[in-house]
């Protein structure tokens, strides 16, 4: 949970907060918890909702929607990623700090419903099916969100700021 | 431009081939169905014309395989565990601040 729970906030202490507050409502709630879903699915429900809770009660503005014209890529550069990851499994890849960075704040920078489907389905593992019964939504409105979760993430690291910064970092850890 | 006409002219380590027929929708209606494409959901023959249009149009192959690289990284991102001391002191909190419910 607390893993899911960083995932969402991306940083320890709200983690924490959400562990916490995710824990206390399932206690409250345990006499209604009627079976007919696992456990696991049950207390990520209750996460998201705290989660969300927990949102509104810090900003109340709007969340911005996200539309498939803004992934179409509007220069040369911005088709492939731009960074090296040829030849390496992910985990090899992942290996590199600078690379871990761009890509927490890329999914940091997702609205946080659509971040909530990309945390739950590409690093949780859960079904679309198992997502849309926690969230409420139907499957095509969690792959909708998915799709547009993940394209947000490929052209955040694929930037020629990314790039730069990148190759700066590693210039400078070679030197 | 168009985005077929950007796709076209990206230099990329495949060279492009010239094609007919596309036009800036072909490129979207792929754009849209690439994590279904990626998740295998598509029919049979709705991936057969996917295939067809990467086949011909390199740099929409470009953009799924950094599509592909991306989901990757997130399905592999490991995330910070907590130590031994939190997971203890966040456990005591949570049966304290249970014991007043």
């Amino acid at each position: 949970m607390y893993r899911f729970a960083y995932r969402l906030c991306g940083e320890a202490e709200a983690a924490k907060d959400l562990v916490q507050e995710t824990f206390l409502n399932a206690y409250r709630a345990y006499d209604r918890f009627r079976g007919d879903a696992r456990v696991s699915t049950w207390l990520y429900a209750i996460a998201s909702h705290a989660c969300q809770r927990m949102r509104r009660k810090r900003k109340g503005e709007p969340e911005r929607e996200l539309s498939l014209t803004e992934f179409v890529p509007t220069s040369e550069g911005e088709f492939a990623l731009q960074i090296p990851m040829e030849g390496l499994s992910p985990q090899e890849a992942l290996e590199n700090k600078e690379l871990r960075e761009i890509l927490d704040r890329a999914i940091a920078k997702l609205p946080r419903k659509y971040r909530m489907v990309l945390v739950l389905r590409d690093m949780e593992g859960l079904s679309a099916k198992e997502v849309g019964d926690i969230l409420g939504l139907s499957e095509r409105a969690i792959k909708s969100r998915l799709h547009r979760a993940r394209l947000f993430v490929r052209k955040e690291i694929s930037g020629k700021g990314v790039a730069d910064e990148f190759h700066r970092d590693i210039a400078t850890v070679d030197r | 431009m168009t985005m077929a006409d950007r796709v076209r002219t990206y230099p990329g380590t495949r060279k492009p081939t010239p094609h007919q027929g596309h036009r800036k929708r072909n490129c979207l209606k792929i754009l849209e169905r690439l994590s279904a494409y990626l998740d295998d959901e598509l029919s049979g023959e709705i991936c057969k014309e996917i295939r067809a249009h990467l086949g011909d149009c390199p740099n929409c192959e470009i953009f799924l395989n950094s599509l592909r690289q991306t989901i990757r990284l997130c399905q592999h991102r490991p995330s910070p565990s907590l130590s031994e001391q939190d997971r203890a002191a966040l456990r005591r909190q949570i049966l304290k601040a249970a014991a007043t419910v």
